[in-house]
């Protein structure tokens, strides 16, 4: 799973500033850049884990979880057109559903600058839209404030 | 309108073009917002269009950190002028017709975004443009639950 915590939002941008100027670091250069089949089987498994947990009998979370196993069919094919196969499902996770979610917006979006193909790229921007507004919601079915933060978790100081 | 943000993306050629027209959506959004919340809308939905209004001078805030970040000077400012470009007869209307002029925004943003994902070569840069495009996807759920939509979420969210 990948790490990003909200505080790791690009503090509203200004953390890209440097690596924009910069590029990437002598640390990240050292590393072979993961394939585009790689970074898709990380989010696939996080799709997967999505489909697998229990998310509740609600029509908001059934037309979620049934866009999810679409955002799964899909990015199985993409996979596959890679040369990549899906492995199986991870076990249950124990977080609860709008943690999960919040999760994977933060791994779509963090996956970006990852992949080399360009039409890669917008499919995961929309898996990444999709996963953010199956939040809000979720949010808004559940009777909460559907949009706390301007940049959808990736600020903790929300919408103040 | 929609058509109008399409072209400004479309016309950009450098990821300071992309930038500066992600700007430009955002500050009218921000006005469009404001504009909405000061006449059509009433109650908990002007009160939402003042927190979303927030949110977007947040995103374009981001937006213009970035371009400092490629040291170009941000000089223009979008004002009223170019809300009534955009979004012509916005104060003016009704209720309906404000909420769909908004959501036509941001899902014209969310393309244009879209766009930056496949255009950009700054790929560290697409986290901030993601993260500001999900905060999009989320108002977007909110504006079609007061339009009464059936669906407020798609599998793949491409703004359309």
């Amino acid at each position: 799973m990948v790490a990003l915590s909200r505080r790791r939002f690009l503090g509203a941008a200004g953390a890209l500033a440097g690596a924009l100027v910069a590029g990437c670091g002598a640390e990240e250069a050292a590393e072979a850049p993961p394939s585009d089949a790689d970074v898709l089987a990380g989010l696939l498994r996080h799709e997967q884990a999505l489909v697998t947990a229990p998310a509740g009998d609600t029509a908001a979370a059934r037309a979620v979880r049934d866009q999810d196993r679409r955002h799964v069919g899909r990015l199985t094919r993409a996979l596959s057109e890679r040369g990549g196969a899906a492995g199986a499902p991870p076990a249950g996770d124990p977080a609860s559903v709008p943690a999960r979610k919040q999760q994977a917006v933060f791994v779509h979006v963090e996956a970006l600058p990852r992949l080399s193909d360009p039409e890669l790229r917008v499919l995961v921007m929309q898996i990444a839209a999709s996963e953010a507004a199956h939040l809000a919601a979720l949010r808004l079915a559940a009777g909460e404030e559907p949009v706390p933060d301007a940049f959808a978790g990736f600020t903790e100081a929300g919408a103040a | 309108m929609t058509a109008q943000v399409g072209e400004l993306f479309a016309a950009a050629r450098t990821d300071s073009g992309l930038l500066k027209a992600g700007l430009h959506v955002e500050q009218v959004a921000a006005l469009a917002y404001a504009a909405a919340a000061d006449g059509p809308l009433q109650g908990e939905e002007r009160a939402q269009a003042l927190r979303f209004a927030e949110h977007e001078r947040r995103h374009a805030a981001a937006f213009e950190t970035m371009l400092f970040a490629l040291t170009v000077p941000v000089e223009a400012r979008a004002g009223a002028e170019h809300l009534d470009a955009m979004l012509p007869g916005l104060r003016r209307a009704g209720r309906r017709e404000a909420l769909e002029q908004l959501a036509g925004l941001e899902g014209a943003a969310i393309a244009g975004h879209q766009i930056m994902g496949r255009r950009m070569r700054a790929l560290d840069a697409l986290r901030t443009v993601a993260a500001v495009m999900a905060g999009g996807a989320q108002h977007l759920v909110v504006l079609r639950r007061a339009l009464g939509a059936s669906a407020l979420t798609k599998t793949y969210e491409t703004g359309a």
